[in-house]
């Protein structure tokens, strides 16, 4: 054990859950392969929230528009430019990331309170754009087809599983990548941004360049993740990334423990989990359509007041009953 | 010249009711240092209970009354039982940052989902108290009624009144004082804690105004003060957060901006132009235009 | 470090081992034809349910609800009951696609039925890969054309006379008319395919309006907008003709921004099929006198005529299985689709599985009896349901009453340029108590 270097005992780890992942998809139905995907998905989204706002200290607000400018981006790659699906995918974190280089450095001069304000007008006003170009599709939007899997694995294979592949392994990629990133200097140097910009500012640090960094990183992330929604609900459209996905996303980032990566899973799982829980719930005790539609959003909402009253820096804190002053 | 007319009085009465949204927003701002994205929940709550008086006793005016008091009254009720226990709990770690915005975030969900419950999510109206037919101007029709008029000096009414509070009286003084200097307030004697809970209460009530005077243009239903919500944000970052007048220059600003590219340009455009408005003026000042140039370190 | 990276391997194990219990006890027993048991049918849905649209359609599904209660309380079909799980999707397309895959995935059903909304039920057709799994899509509500294209939607069977159609219809009933002939004519439509839909028939008919369409964003017509919309109208001399192609929700907005206005009496208002129901428009606040006049098209007798044989079944129905909920249009149009669908699962035999289904209804869809007062058009080669209408005029009450007097349907095509011809289609009777007995 003492013999392996962390990152190789990380890398270890990650081959681990693929395999474990791979095992699985075998045996769960098409409805867990289904629901799996979106868990890989939203654990992305979430990843990337955590990246931004528990490790560089900016609260966005914005994310469902930057993973709408994935899901574009890659819509458009398969569409008009004729790209293979995968290269698409890879499109739509690439353009999602530049986008977020560009955000990022205006950004950057902002702080709390403007820049939530500045993601929230983003979040909202971006999806609207679609309206406006044809190119887009409009309301209609566009369809996005990652075709089917390859013939080799057989005629019987699913298309869920199919997707289930392709989410967990971009995920288990992004994150993988992610963790060795923020354990890097890079890493630090965000930690330090969030804590003490100033201090960070007289050791060195460019603090606007980080910023935007770790705001085109964020972007990139959640641009991959907003090709997978795509790729799930074949196709995009402006319905799919409405202001309440972002909420989604911080609740689901404050649920996991928004200042480490460790438990991103368990926040994506709750966001999946949470409609069956609800469906199940009516179905055993009824209830007027008010009560079913709502249902989901009292839960969610209620677990996140509970996890800041008590588990504020996340359920792994809990755990360990250490008082930590940073991560 | 009727559609320059139609624009400028939609663009007078829509940034109004921004206003109103700003305003409140501001106020907890100034007080508690934290946005509060309930209001939008706290005021279509107020406003359903409005509802509920105008359809039991007849009088819209009762409802609007009944609104704005228990849009102070849920207000208060908020910052004495729901963020102060918050900031009393959340005091160390990273998550200080972010925790007053996720709770309300998340309060906002709890109040939404508590109306869908009691009253379902079908949509409902408020009767307007007077005409909504379009005046005439000029000898032709325009798309602004007696009520879109009440609804402009009702707002001006508020706006002068929260400005003689604020200029004029003691409470104005140690509501100001509090937000500007809780240290050397306390150390003069003024009860901060309560003064706070006011300003949420003043907050309350220009969010139950704000619902009973826009919603008879609309439809009654949980999440149909969400886009004021987001409007009146962006308003009060373009006014700069510290500052009411602010509050209210930047709804004005985006209700002009905001209508006139619907009108003359293409109505798809409504929310890219309220970002365009915010980045261009956060580029140049990026604490909104209204705010004073030195920063605070509260 | 060490225990940290133990302790994420932990975490992500148990995780992983959790997970894998979960998924592991949903293993489903595999049943020959999902949604089908000795016992039970069951049938799902997915449509608004809430949101602007879901108030004035979300009474569907209670519809169809309603008279699959009278069915089963009266035997079933061929001895099982029929279940109906209904799933909101607030007419947004993306919530259409999971809630249209969930059906699929998670509940289990054995055909959809009434699924509604053009943009939303083409995203979920694909998203939930109902082609694939060859689940039955029976009697989609809407009127796009392209859901009879039997190659991209091979399981799909339309009910709605399409969009194109109705338009074909209303630019013959325009040129037709005397007082309206000579007016210039404007088209305010959704933006979506239901609307271009309509554009495309305008077209087909040689029908050419007097300005550009006005297109707004499907669920997002608010007031300014229609104000603005009208007002630019307003100066065109004479009275034109606005034909409104868009959901009842919408055609509410506009008129009663013309209220607003004061522009009610300008012009001539032809509502389409799909959102000129007047019992809504009604109920969402626009005034008797507003709708009174308007001209609207329609392929089923009038909802309040309690005269006609089906309507009056259909009532007694609803009065006993659907309480508290006033009968119109959409009610009407709920439980017409419920018969037919009932008709269908009888004609595909005991034996029931998805392919017989979709047989069944091609080789004898055409002759089930249905409210409507033009013929049902299914076959081995067509998908499509009702293709014609009848121009009627509505008065305060919200009864649309045929115009001129005389009731004439014409029926006609969603591709060619042919005119509309008269049709001359008789319906078959009511059966008895509403219980269809086919085989």
């Amino acid at each position: 054990m003492l013999k392996l270097s962390a990152p190789r005992k990380r890398l270890f780890g990650f081959i681990l859950l693929g395999w474990a992942l791979l095992l699985i998809s075998d045996r769960i139905d098409e409805l867990r392969q289904y629901q799996g995907a979106f868990v890989a998905m939203y654990t992305l989204a979430i990843a990337s929230i955590i990246l931004l706002t528990g490790y560089s200290g900016q609260l966005s607000l914005g994310h469902s528009a930057l993973m709408a400018v994935g899901a574009y981006a890659g819509a458009l790659s398969v569409n008009n430019f004729k790209l293979h699906p995968v290269i698409a995918l890879i499109m739509a974190a690439l353009v999602a990331g530049i986008f977020g280089l560009l955000l990022g450095y205006a950004a950057a001069r902002l702080s709390g309170p403007y820049l939530a304000g500045t993601t929230l007008a983003l979040a909202v006003s971006l999806p609207t754009i679609a309206n406006q170009f044809p190119v887009l599709g409009g309301e209609q939007g566009l369809a996005f087809d990652i075709g089917t899997a390859p013939t080799r694995l057989g005629e019987d294979f699913s298309q869920y599983q199919w997707f289930f592949w392709i989410s967990c392994l971009s995920a288990l990629i992004m994150i993988w990548f992610l963790v060795n990133l923020l354990n890097s200097r890079y890493g630090r140097q965000f930690r330090a941004l969030r804590d003490n910009p100033t201090a960070a500012q007289l050791a060195g640090i460019n603090i606007g360049r980080q910023k935007a960094l770790a705001f085109s990183l964020s972007a990139g992330i959640a641009g991959l993740s907003g090709g997978l929604l795509v790729m799930l609900i074949s196709g995009v459209s402006p319905s799919a990334f409405p202001l309440s996905l972002s909420f989604l996303l911080l609740a689901g980032a404050v649920v996991t423990g928004v200042y480490s990566l460790k438990g991103v899973i368990i926040g994506a799982l709750v966001l999946v989990a949470i409609p069956e829980i609800a469906e199940s719930v009516v179905s055993r005790i009824g209830g007027s359509e008010g009560f079913t539609t709502s249902l989901p959003g009292f839960m969610v909402s209620s677990l996140l007041i509970l996890a800041v009253l008590f588990a504020p820096n996340g359920p792994g804190h809990l755990l360990h009953k250490k008082k930590h002053l940073k991560h | 010249m009727n559609q320059f007319i139609t624009a400028v009085l939609t663009s007078l009465s829509t940034g109004a009711i921004y206003a109103l949204m700003s305003i409140a927003l501001v106020l907890v701002w100034r007080s508690t240092r934290v946005i509060n994205f309930a209001q939008a929940g706290q005021a279509i709550l107020t406003t359903y209970i409005g509802y509920e008086v105008v359809t039991r006793s007849g009088s819209y005016w009762i409802g609007l009354i009944c609104a704005v008091i228990s849009g102070a009254l849920l207000g208060a009720g908020i910052d004495r039982f729901f963020m102060r226990p918050i900031f009393k709990r959340v005091n160390s770690g990273p998550i200080v940052m972010i925790a007053p915005v996720v709770a309300t975030l998340a309060l906002l969900g709890i109040i939404q989902a508590i109306i869908g419950f009691i009253w379902g999510l079908s949509y409902q109206t408020i009767e307007a108290p007077i005409s909504t037919g379009g005046l005439t101007i000029f000898g032709s029709i325009v798309a602004f009624s007696p009520f879109n008029l009440m609804v402009l000096i009702a707002v001006t009414l508020s706006m002068i009144s929260l400005t003689i509070l604020f200029q004029k009286t003691n409470i104005g003084l140690a509501l100001r004082a509090s937000a500007y200097a809780p240290e050397i307030a306390k150390l003069s004697g003024i009860r901060v804690d309560a003064v706070r809970t006011l300003g949420w209460a003043l907050a309350g009530a220009a969010g139950g105004l704000a619902g009973m005077l826009y919603i008879p243009g609309s439809n009654l239903y949980p999440n149909a003060m969400d886009v004021l919500l987001v409007f009146g944000f962006i308003a009060a970052v373009i006014g700069g957060l510290d500052s009411l007048f602010g509050a209210v220059a930047g709804a004005m600003i985006l209700g002009f901006a905001v209508n006139f590219s619907a009108s003359y340009i293409s109505y798809k455009l409504v929310f890219p132009t309220a970002f365009l408005i915010l980045i261009v003026v956060l580029l140049i000042k990026p604490k909104g235009v209204f705010s004073s140039g030195k920063s605070r370190s509260a | 470090m060490i225990r940290n990276t133990r302790m994420k391997r932990f975490s992500i194990v148990s995780v992983v081992a959790t997970v894998g219990a979960l998924v592991f006890s949903t293993l489903p027993a595999q049943a020959a034809e999902p949604g089908l048991s000795a016992k039970e049918i069951k049938l799902g849905y997915s449509g608004p349910l809430t949101g602007s649209a879901g108030q004035v359609y979300g009474k569907l599904p209670g519809a169809m609800k309603a008279y699959f209660d009278h069915i089963n309380a009266n035997g079933g079909v061929n001895g099982r009951k029929i279940k109906l799980v209904v799933r909101d999707d607030k007419y947004l397309p993306t919530l259409a696609a999971t809630q249209t895959t969930n059906l699929v995935l998670n509940d289990k059903v054995f055909a959809l039925v009434g699924a509604l909304g053009t943009a939303t039920h083409s995203k979920a057709y694909v998203a939930a890969q109902l082609a694939k799994n060859n689940v039955p899509d029976l009697f989609v509500n809407t009127g796009f054309s392209g859901f009879a294209n039997a190659t991209k939607y091979p399981t799909a069977f339309t009910i709605l006379p399409s969009y194109a159609m109705e338009a074909k219809i209303m630019a013959k009933f325009i040129k037709d008319t005397p007082t309206l002939a000579p007016q210039a004519s404007f088209l305010i439509a959704q933006d979506d395919e239901f609307g271009v839909d309509g554009v495309n028939g305008f077209k087909l008919a040689g029908h050419s309006f007097a300005a550009a369409p006005t297109l707004y964003p499907q669920g997002g017509l608010s007031a300014a907008l229609a104000e603005g919309a009208l007002t630019k109208l307003s100066a065109v001399p004479g009275k034109p003709v606005l034909v409104l192609f868009g959901t009842t929700d919408s055609t509410a907005v506009i008129l009663k921004a013309a209220e607003k206005l004061s522009l009610v009496s300008k012009f001539t208002w032809i509502a389409g099929s799909v959102g000129g129901d007047a019992n809504t428009l009604l109920a969402l606040g626009v005034k008797p006198a507003t709708i009174n006049g308007a001209l609207a098209a329609s392929f089923f007798p009038d909802a309040k005529d309690a005269t006609d044989p089906y309507v009056s079944e259909f009532m007694k129905i609803n009065t006993k299985y659907n309480k508290g909920v006033s009968f119109d249009n959409v009610v009407l149009q709920g439980m017409n689709s419920a018969m037919l669908t009932v008709q269908s699962l009888r004609a595909a035999g005991k034996n029931l599985t998805r392919a017989g289904l979709i047989k069944a209804i091609e080789s004898k869809g055409a002759s089930f009896a249905s409210a409507g007062l033009v013929p049902l058009n299914y076959s081995a080669s067509s998908r499509v349901g009702y293709n014609g209408y009848w121009f009627g005029q509505l008065n305060e009450k919200g009864e649309l009453k045929p115009f001129g007097g005389k009731l004439s349907v014409y029926t006609t095509d969603s591709s060619s340029t042919s005119a509309p011809t008269a049709s001359s289609y008789e319906r078959k009777p009511v059966p008895k108590n509403g219980v269809p007995t086919n085989s």
